[in-house]
């Protein structure tokens, strides 16, 4: 029993926090603002330099072939950063092709994710925004040459630079996924804009989008499974995300509670101020508990791993906002202005709290799972 | 990171799981013989002093397998051992402080619960500023003589030693005036008052001296380390047996589900109602985290690092929690929950300390665990300086030394 990292997951921490605060400053997150893409094509080559992008994947096809605890890691310094990509979409959507597609798929797709040639994204929300496979409204009909797929997907992060799209739909099967070209006729990309800047969402529209029969993912009908698989990982990746996200408004707070005076004090000798630094610590550090300890249960195949997913997502959503909020509260008025780097954070833990299902979703899953 | 048991834990827990079923008293125990001789079997079997070295008459065990006997017992709903002041804490000090001929003297009879022991450290007006502590003992030469009063006493009434920290010097600053002793309790001056709980039961007293007596070969380390000393006991006192203690919790948890099956509002069962599964969804979670900070906790101890400040962490988390895991449940329980007599057999269980009782008991008890052994407010001022850094508050005792 070993809750600690192993030397080699704390060299990969170590380095991914030096690259990132050299290379994914607040400036670089706030350049992407503007940006119509939003991301840094450099600094996407850079990741797949450092192996970061074939992280989980496997070794035949240009991975590392590591785990679900490593890309926690990865994604807990993502989130610290605010790094502003499609990094866990593009993860999510790469590991589910590795899970359950076919050769042809895994070599199309695979290489050209971890070399930085492609991003991926999962349409996972229909029009009435359910995380349940029961809620898929979107439609898959036999044609002659394949398929086509009508209907409307929103909120799919990183749409827009996307090269392929993980779409499900119910066909005559049942529900199945499909890799979808964004290219396709019939599809349509309207990006929205959220709270957090550096988090892009898309509404994507399908109208009769024609796809080939060798676009379907796993097996038809078999699409629930598979998006629960997909969901599980989504909810640690988000989970170690809003982590970063809340460590570095904990760091954040404590440093300037250090020097801040006002009654001729500097603010952390106050116990007002100190109590909820010291509350923000202990829910950093039972969000890390509830993060690693579901990566490794995915990882280990654990009998409760999704039971552990659940709670991780669940307990560090709430977490990750109360932590992020109150070091707001500890900043005061610097901490609400537009040029603090505060909010940066602050909204990029609230911009993934409803994603992969929310706190009110897992709580439910946990129940239906220990008590039907 | 690897979360998986060792083969040789694995087989640890199978045999002490064997042992406790075939072992564990089916009734409970009521009179303090039964419970001193479940005391006595379960040192017997090894299970009492786990961590103490061998040559004091522990078993030299890993943390990891006292987490292990802890958490079966839990399992089972075992009734705890006696002395868990004594063995938990009390005796580690004797062991890291004390004198080769206190060891000889107490040791083994605090491990047999032949002598039970408490702790004698609050006062009505030393409860958080420990160090303002005023119960004093003056030098008689062999001996000392002690004047004072002290309170929250846990096994008071059955103590027959205390380890006691008093003021043997009162003009140095205060920190530095205290001695640590241990003290017989049965002795003319020293009288004990039961002290009646919001639960109804009396586990705490007050202490009374008039001209007790400690000898000095029974004082601990030197004259005026008593506050260090005392800094290292209360460490031991939180880094405790977080895993059985999650499993308790999980125990009435699952009592809880069974409740919400069986109980009905609104013409159908409790379970079928959004509000309840959403509660019921929440305490879990934070349940589950709580076990997997006592995980972390445990391989951490496991590596031979020591907890230091961060078992205030610790301790505020599960204190914390607890308060809001029953107030929880006795929301979903309604009057139910507030029985002090068991109806169903969903209304028994036990408080997180192993007492049998009911959700009333759970809950009530529930409301002392963020005071004793330092409060939370005490518990984040320590995270706040030792562990976050920040600057210590300007304090009228502290510029005054």
């Amino acid at each position: 029993m070993d809750f600690a990292f192993s030397s080699d997951q704390q060299l990969l921490k170590n380095s991914a926090r030096a690259f990132l605060d050299e290379h994914c400053k607040p400036a670089v997150v706030r350049s992407m603002w503007e940006d119509p893409r939003g991301e840094s094509e450099g600094l996407w080559k850079e990741m797949a330099q450092l192996g970061w992008l074939g992280l989980s994947l496997p070794e035949a096809h240009g991975g590392s072939g590591l785990g679900m605890v490593e890309t926690a890691i990865l994604l807990e310094e993502l989130g610290r950063a605010a790094y502003p990509g499609p990094y866990l979409p593009t993860m999510l959507a790469a590991s589910a092709i590795d899970e359950a597609g076919t050769d042809a798929q895994k070599k199309r797709w695979l290489p050209a994710v971890a070399t930085g040639d492609a991003r991926a994204t999962i349409a996972f929300l229909d029009k009435d925004l359910d995380w349940g496979p029961d809620a898929v409204g979107t439609r898959a009909e036999r044609t002659p040459q394949g398929w086509t797929l009508t209907g409307e997907k929103r909120f799919v992060p990183w749409a827009h630079v996307a090269n392929v799209l993980l779409v499900p739909a119910v066909g005559p099967e049942g529900l199945t996924v499909f890799l979808v070209e964004p290219s396709a006729r019939g599809l349509g990309l309207s990006p929205v804009s959220g709270m957090d800047l550096a988090t892009r969402w898309v509404h994507v529209s399908l109208d009769r989008v024609p796809v080939a029969s060798d676009t379907v993912l796993g097996a038809a009908g078999g699409g629930a499974a598979l998006l629960g698989w997909l969901l599980r990982r989504g909810a640690v990746g988000a989970a170690a995300e809003m982590l970063g996200a809340a460590r570095r408004c904990l760091d954040m707070s404590v440093g300037y509670a250090k020097v801040r005076e006002q009654f001729g004090q500097p603010i952390g000798s106050f116990q007002a101020i100190r109590h909820k630094c010291a509350e923000m610590l202990l829910e950093v550090e039972n969000s890390h508990s509830a993060t690693y300890y579901a990566a490794w249960a995915l990882d280990a195949g654990a009998e409760d791993q999704e039971l552990a997913a659940s709670v991780a997502k669940a307990y560090v959503g709430d977490a990750a906002r109360k932590v992020c909020g109150d070091s707001i509260q500890v900043h005061g008025g610097i901490g609400f202005t537009w040029e603090y780097d505060l909010h940066l954070y602050f909204k990029r833990a609230k911009a993934l709290e409803p994603m992969y299902g929310d706190g009110d979703y897992h709580r439910e899953l946990i129940v239906r799972k220990i008590a039907g | 990171m690897d979360l998986n048991y060792a083969p040789e834990d694995l087989t640890f827990r199978e045999a002490t799981r064997k042992w406790f079923a075939a072992n564990t008293p089916t009734h409970d125990l009521k009179t303090l013989d039964e419970r001193k001789a479940w005391h006595r079997t379960l040192y017997e079997a090894g299970y009492v002093g786990m961590l103490w070295p061998k040559e004091y008459g522990g078993r030299g065990a890993t943390p990891m397998q006292q987490a292990i006997v802890s958490d079966e017992m839990a399992r089972v709903n075992a009734p705890p051992a006696i002395n868990g002041l004594g063995i938990g804490f009390i005796g580690p000090t004797i062991i890291v402080h004390g004198t080769e001929q206190q060891k000889q003297r107490y040791l083994k009879k605090m491990l047999t619960a032949e002598e039970i022991w408490c702790q004698l450290y609050s006062e009505p007006n030393a409860g958080s500023d420990l160090a303002g502590l005023k119960t004093r003992a003056e030098d008689h030469g062999e001996h000392f003589v002690v004047n004072g009063q002290k309170i929250w006493t846990s096994s008071g009434p059955i103590a027959d030693w205390g380890i006691l920290l008093c003021r043997t010097d009162a003009k140095v600053p205060k920190h530095k005036g205290i001695s640590c002793f241990l003290l017989n309790m049965r002795q003319p001056g020293v009288e004990v008052r039961p002290l009646k709980q919001i639960t109804g039961s009396s586990l705490f007293s007050e202490v009374f001296m008039t001209n007790a007596r400690a000898e000095r070969s029974d004082l601990i380390g030197n004259l005026g380390q008593g506050w260090e000393i005392a800094q290292t006991t209360l460490g031991y006192e939180r880094g405790g047996n977080s895993l059985g203690r999650v499993t308790r919790y999980a125990s009435a948890f699952n009592q809880l589900v069974k409740a919400t099956k069986e109980l009905r509002r609104h013409g159908k069962p409790l379970i079928e109602d959004a509000a309840v599964r959403a509660k019921l969804g929440r305490i879990y979670a934070d349940l589950e985290v709580q076990r997997y900070a006592a995980l972390r906790v445990l391989s951490a101890l496991q590596k031979g690092d020591a907890p230091g400040a961060g078992s205030s962490i610790t301790k505020l988390s599960y204190t914390e929690f607890e308060k809001r895991y029953y107030e929880l449940a006795l929301e979903i329980l309604g009057p139910e929950g507030q029985l002090l007599a068991p109806q169903h057999e969903f209304d028994e269980i036990d408080t997180s300390s192993g007492e049998p009782g009911t959700w009333a008991h759970a809950f009530l008890w529930s409301r002392a665990g963020t005071i004793y052994s330092g409060s939370s407010e005490i518990q984040k001022n320590v995270i706040g300086e030792r562990v976050l850094g920040l600057p210590k508050e300007i304090r009228a005792d502290r510029v005054k030394a």
